[in-house]
């Protein structure tokens, strides 16, 4: 395919920068780099297309080519094309060196293995320093012009890489000296001479003579990847923070150079900085920051060389400069800042910050800079806005705000204004017109515009922002605030419909404000019944700070309201109120309101909300209520109050499920009665327990079920209360009992846990037979013994002996169940096994380490378990 | 130290979008380091669209001002710099740089070369001051001297060629953009050594030197007892030095009268190679008085190739030039205003224009007016209920004139225009708008005589001297008004 037309491109182009990501995405989007890079070469295409090309790749190269591959071959097609411009003057060559620059970096292809790194470096460092390139570069004046292209470029390579150019330092302080343009080259050395000493110091390296001039030599290569690389694994966000003067925590350590590296280090410095007048502002301001960085890091070197340039830079208002002498003063503090000079900057920066010559963005940053000056002593904790303590109050008058402001330069000024008022706390009593009550002048003018009757906004916001802040500095000066709510009260009379700023900024302030403003605004709305508009807005207020304590003056309002409340909208903000008392308290009349409106609204949805709160309202507790209508903790961000509302109800009325709350233990058992009964222990873990019911679940339905079991409360500390859990066996086999326990926290929440199961064993099924008459033992238990066959079974079983002998063993495991005891040859013992079966056993003479036991049972079914029980004995 | 990305937005109201991007500039070499620099926090550059929604949205600039929305207008939400935080698909993207001029809005997303949590003070990120300067330089460049839309939009469409240069890989490297402009032009010249950056080329024609100093007076006239009236001037030397040679040097002095107010608050343009200290620390912070210093100020400069501000400055002279008073009442339905103006004797008695706006605010058009003037013409404008009292070139010899009328207005319900939040029930003012040529109120003025050149071939030097009145207010005397802190000091 031949190259496109330039309407084409123009047209390619145009959809391209629209969207990028659409057009990426789209059919085109895969060739457009490709076909960018081969048509910056065909011959038809005008030179002011090709620049429009490369300009897009300059801005785009990061989704034209996004992996080190595509860089890569991009940055090789880039300077082929380069190489291959005819020899006359072009605008092409810049862009190229720029385009291939930004192509390797953002690519990520920039690296020692790259072949197109290794093709750009040498060339942009012969551009660079003034080398002839060859005709392929133009003419020698086009050359000379790219060489502060090549400067940039290799600074840009030298930001991504730091430490890269390191070892052409001394190339670019000799070029300082004779030719090239002079900011380029000085930007350069400065940030390689900062990167340098950054990079130095992190390893402990000094300078080693980089700084001396060296010729380049065919074979010396004057960049080092190595360093790059290095730099690359240690590279820290922080690399260029904020320096603090005197920072004890430095995260690399001091650099202690040799007395030859200090003073090429100090000539080279100086060089910069006596030349830093020819540069444009900004580019001074970077070499002051760089060379500022890369001194604060070295020993022994006082910054006396930047005293020179600071009067010049004060006397400029240009921001750059300014924020450069910031700079200075917090790397440095006063080892080069006297407290003169302090004050005397702080003066420049007052006066600029409020110069009527200058624009407002510009005051707005100074008077920011203002806030956080570096102080030579800060008293304050760092970080935090405050006035410097050398604003005096002649230096602020200029600063204070008024109501002709723009709304930022306000709230700047007012800030300044608050931390003044709050340091002053004391000198300011009596002035009858302090800061203080000037304060109190400017937040009246500001409610007044805010009370505007269909004012933009932004005023409203302005005066409640201001608010806020007066609060946020302010809250131990009951005199402002007493005024402040005050005033926010007849705003509120004046212009009701500035609700949602009220219920904003109750959610926002401290508690100190909060209350008094919540009462005032109570008085306020209960006092001025409305209609439709006005109405409305009085029952959002009414939802934020309706609480039960002044109950019938809101029952009234409400009561005189719900006539008026003609739509769905207002109904459901009457019943937002409701909701809102419901939750600090109800009360007698709130339950014939709710009655009352249950029957007279007119949609059914709220009828049936108030059918529910009235529901909710004579059923439940009032702390249940309150937990009930609360805000959801399970869903705090939730924007409808629909969602809010059901997720209260979800967590105040189902049943939450928990971790086991108490701790459930079965306790020695007590063979008797008719039934087998299961002693149990309940003791309470972290928190008391009401209303606990526990439920219980027989594995395998080896039990008829079993009844829950109630208990008025548990508390932790108590001894443990005793259960009695009769079981009804529907056969006899051990079984596992799975429990829950439903109860109500002390904060009204039900709850509900599973417990670990309960196992039931065999033997805690025997039970004895009744007591008989003395001497019929023996007949009664071979009548039984007799019985058993033919239907049940006879065995025998080994039962092992432990160290405590049959005796021991018999009183501790069998003994409400012996008959006969004839030791120590013989036990004649009998269990019954509810429901309907028994186990007899005769134990016989003990031998050394067991009995022998014979045994005989109506079940079948339980010879086994028997087994494992006789075997099982001895352990217990 | 760089820029992500640059935007030119015009602000369009009433349009679906609320305005139009006319100039984007993304910087991928620097959105590689941010990527790094801010890790966790890091937030890519959105495109154009998104970009221009969310902060027309921030700036409150879309037209959905009506209701309260959370995110924008919670008190707790205060922007005291002209950088903010946008909400841009879900995330946070700050810094962006952004400010409102002249229907254009222009916007930046610097560097920062930290860790973005917590977010870092704004003093310690060098891009937000060389993102600030840039835009500040866009808008100089696309407002000095801009004569109309036509050449507004020549301008707009230079911008991507001087971005190019002037900012080519996202580290700025001159916010002049003028400068960079005569760059292109400049190409095929070749530059000496110690060529200043920020002046490409050199002039070749006839020297010459142009020295215009302007003065803007303002003031606040309340008439009260409590408040104390104030007044300031605000003064620009602007020069265009049109001299051979690489680095001419220049020095031109301000000189004062005997009684001249002394000048205070001095900025200077970063070419002045030097500054007296007198001149560093004059301030308006200070009290004036007989010990202050008076010049001759004076300034060494190597000028620039285009037209600059060579310093600003302030005065407080001794009286304001014109003296007045404003009262106003309402009286049942009607308005009875009375207006005194006194100009001072030691002021020159011949104005370019000399006229006095008497604006009703928030009543509805007039309907009814009687009004007597001892001097000039009232033109009455009912749509606008606006008053222009035309005092003409000349105060008359008893250098006071007066205006008295009554003035009803139809009330139309709620439509009270023109609506003004400042002028609230019975607060207003008279706002004067003058102009006198060859005169500055300080007695300010460049000696052509004292004008150093070190230069080849002897300039031809003229000098220019304005008076414009600018936030010249005089309040009604019989309701409250804005005050400054200033006003209320004994």
């Amino acid at each position: 395919m031949g190259p496109l037309s330039r309407e084409a491109w123009a047209q390619r182009l145009g959809s391209f920068r629209a969207s990028p990501s659409a057009f990426l995405a789209g059919a085109e989007g895969e060739d457009l780099g490709h076909d960018l890079l081969s048509d910056l070469r065909s011959e038809k295409l005008s030179e002011l297309i090709k620049v429009s090309l490369l300009t897009l790749s300059l801005e785009y190269s990061d989704k034209l080519w996004p992996d080190a591959l595509a860089a890569e071959a991009a940055a090789t097609s880039l300077l082929d094309t380069l190489v291959l411009l005819p020899s006359k003057p072009s605008a092409l060559r810049r862009l190229l060196l720029l385009a291939a620059t930004t192509a390797l970096v953002s690519g990520g292809a920039l690296g020692p293995t790259s072949e197109a790194s290794s093709r750009l470096l040498p060339l942009l460092l012969g551009l660079a320093s003034g080398q002839d390139m060859g005709r392929s570069f133009g003419t020698t004046s086009e050359q000379r012009h790219l060489q502060a292209t090549a400067c940039e470029c290799l600074g840009e390579l030298e930001r991504c890489k730091p430490g890269l150019l390191a070892g052409a330092l001394g190339v670019l302080r000799s070029l300082l000296g004779q030719k090239g343009p002079i900011q380029p080259v000085s930007l350069l050395l400065a940030l390689v001479l900062h990167n340098t000493l950054v990079v130095q110091s992190r390893f402990g390296a000094g300078l080693q003579g980089l700084l001396v001039a060296k010729d380049s030599s065919p074979g010396s290569c004057p960049w080092d990847w190595t360093l790059a690389e290095e730099w690359d694994d240690h590279l820290k966000p922080q690399a260029h923070g904020w320096p603090t003067a005197g920072e004890e925590e430095r995260d690399f350590p001091i650099l202690d150079p040799n007395p030859e590296d200090t003073r090429e280090l100090k000539a080279a410095v100086a060089q910069l900085l006596d030349t830093s007048y020819l540069l444009t502002p900004v580019a001074q301001a970077q070499l002051v920051w760089l060379l500022g960085w890369a001194l604060q890091g070295l020993r022994g070197q006082p910054p006396v060389l930047f005293k020179p340039q600071l009067v010049r830079l004060l006397g400029t208002a240009q921001l750059t400069l300014l924020h450069s002498v910031l700079s200075l003063k917090a790397a440095f503090g006063e080892a080069l800042f006297t407290a003169q000079d302090e004050a005397l900057l702080l003066r420049r920066l007052t006066l600029v910050a409020q110069h009527p010559a200058l624009p407002s963005p510009t005051h707005l940053f100074y008077l920011h800079c203002i806030l956080s000056f570096p102080e030579n002593c800060p008293l304050g904790p760092e970080g935090e806005e405050a006035a410097p303590l050398l604003l005096g109050p002649q230096l602020r008058r200029g600063l204070m705000p008024s109501l002709l402001h723009d709304p930022m330069v306000l709230l700047a000024r007012l800030h300044l204004l608050c931390l003044l008022c709050a340091d002053d706390e004391e000198e300011e009593k009596g002035q009858l017109q302090g800061p203080q009550w000037f304060l109190q002048e400017l937040l009246a003018g500001l409610q007044q515009r805010a009370a505007v009757d269909g004012g933009p906004r932004a005023l409203a916001t302005l005066c409640f922002q201001a608010s806020y802040l007066v609060t946020s500095c302010l809250t131990r000066q009951p005199t402002v605030q007493t005024s402040l709510v005050h005033g926010l009260a007849q705003l509120y009379r004046a212009r009701p419909s500035l609700a949602p700023h009220f219920v904003d900024l109750l959610d926002e302030v401290s508690p100190e404000l909060r209350e008094p403003l919540r009462k005032v605004l109570l008085r306020e709305v209960v006092a001025r019944p409305g209609k439709n508009e006005a109405l409305r807005w009085h029952l959002q207020m009414l939802a934020k700070v309706a609480e039960g304590a002044t109950q019938s003056a809101i029952l009234g309002f409400l009561q005189a309201a719900a006539i008026h409340c003609t739509d769905w909208g207002l109904h459901q903000a009457l019943l937002r109120v409701c909701r809102a008392l419901l939750r600090t308290g109800g009360g007698e009349g709130l339950a014939d309101l709710l009655q009352e409106l249950a029957r007279q609204l007119e949609n059914a949805d709220g009828r049936d909300h108030a059918r529910l709160y009235y529901v909710l309202l004579s059923h439940l507790s009032s702390s249940k209520l309150g937990m009930a209508l609360g805000p959801s903790l399970a869903a705090p961000a939730l924007a409808s109050s629909l969602m809010a509302e059901n997720q209260g109800f979800a967590s105040a009325l189902m049943v939450q499920e928990t971790s086991a709350p108490i701790q459930l233990s079965v306790g020695p058992q007590k063979a008797k009665g008719p039934l087998p009964v299961l002693h149990l222990q309940v003791q309470a873990l972290d928190t008391p327990v009401y209303s606990l019911e526990l439920r219980f679940r027989v594995e395998g339905q080896l039990y008829e079920p079993v009844e829950a079991v109630h208990i008025p409360s548990v508390r932790p500390g108590q001894p443990a209360h005793p259960l009695h859990l009769p079981l009804q066996p529907r056969s006899p086999a051990p079984a596992r009992l799975h429990v829950r326990a439903l109860y109500t926290t002390p904060a009204g929440l039900t709850c509900h846990a599973h417990l670990p199961p309960l196992s039931v064993n065999f033997a805690d099924l025997f039970l004895p037979f009744p007591q008989l008459p003395k001497g019929s033992e023996l007949c009664f238990f071979d009548e039984l013994w007799n019985s058993c066959l033919p239907k049940g079974v006879e065995s025998r079983v080994w039962c092992p002996l432990g160290p405590q002998g049959l005796e021991a063993l018999v009183s501790q495991h069998l003994e409400p169940f012996v008959v006969v005891a004839q030791p120590p040859t013989t036990y004649l013992i009998a269990v019954r096994l509810p429901p309907h079966s028994m186990l007899l056993l005769r134990l016989e003479k003990a031998q050394v380490h067991g009995v022998p036991v014979a045994l005989r049972t109506d079940d079948w079914a339980v010879l086994p378990l028997v087994g494992d029980y006789l075997r099982g004995l001895a352990a217990h | 130290m760089a820029l992500r990305a640059v935007w030119l937005i015009r602000h369009e109201p009433g349009t679906p979008l609320g305005g139009t991007v006319k100039f984007s500039r993304r910087y991928p070499t620097v959105e590689k380091r941010a990527k790094v620099f801010n890790g966790m926090n890091y937030v890519p550059v959105p495109e154009d669209g998104p970009f221009l929604k969310a902060l027309l949205f921030q700036l409150r600039l879309l037209d959905d001002d009506k209701d309260f929305v959370e995110s924008r207008d919670s008190c707790s939400n205060i922007n005291k710099t002209s950088i903010y935080g946008l909400s841009v698909g879900g995330e946070d993207l700050w810094p962006v740089i952004a400010f409102l001029r002249n229907d254009m809005i222009y916007a930046s997303v610097p560097l920062v070369e930290q860790a973005l949590s917590p977010r870092p003070p704004l003093i310690s990120i060098s891009g937000v001051s060389q993102g600030l300067e840039l835009l500040l330089g866009v808008h100089d460049f696309l407002y000095s001297s801009q004569k109309n839309d036509t050449d507004l939009h020549s301008r707009l469409s230079q911008l991507p060629d001087l971005l190019l240069q002037a900012c080519p890989l996202g580290t700025l490297l001159d916010a002049n953009l003028q400068n960079s402009l005569n760059s292109l032009n400049f190409v095929s010249v070749t530059q000496p050594q110690k060529q200043p950056a920020w002046k490409v080329g050199t002039y070749k024609g006839k020297a010459q030197i142009s020295i215009s100093i302007t003065e803007n007076v303002k003031s606040m006239q309340y008439g009260k007892q409590d408040i104390a009236d104030t007044w300031q001037v605000v003064g620009t030397v602007a020069c265009k030095c049109d001299l051979e040679g690489v680095m001419p040097n220049v020095t031109i002095s301000l000189n004062l009268p005997t009684n001249g107010s002394p000048l205070q608050d001095i900025i200077v343009h970063p070419c002045v190679t030097s500054l007296d200290s007198a001149i560093l620390t004059s301030s308006s912070i200070d009290t004036v008085d007989d010990s202050a210093f008076s010049g001759p100020y004076k300034f060494p400069f190597t000028p620039p190739l285009e037209s600059f501000n060579l310093c600003h400055y302030t005065s407080q002279v001794p009286v304001p030039p014109i003296l007045g008073s404003y009262h106003m009442k309402e009286d049942g339905a009607q308005l009875k205003i009375t207006v005194n103006l006194k100009l001072h004797e030691s002021v020159r008695n011949n104005f370019e224009i000399c006229e006095a706006h008497i604006p009703f605010y928030n009543r509805g058009p007039i309907t009814h007016l009687e009004y007597k003037v001892s001097f000039g013409q009232l033109e009455v404008f009912r749509e606008k209920s606006l008053l222009v009292w035309i005092i003409g070139q000349k105060f008359p010899k008893s250098m006071e004139i007066s205006l008295s009328g009554t003035l009803t207005f139809r009330v139309q319900g709620h439509n009270r225009q023109p609506f003004d939040h400042i002028c609230i029930g019975s607060t207003a003012y008279v706002k004067l708008n003058f102009r006198i040529a060859d005169y500055t109120l300080t007695g300010c003025y460049a000696d052509q005589h004292s004008v150093q050149v070190f230069a080849s071939g002897k300039p031809k030097i003229s000098a220019y001297r304005k008076l414009i009145s600018s936030d010249y207010y005089i309040w009604n005397s019989k309701a409250s008004a804005p005050v400054t802190y200033a006003s209320l000091l004994p």
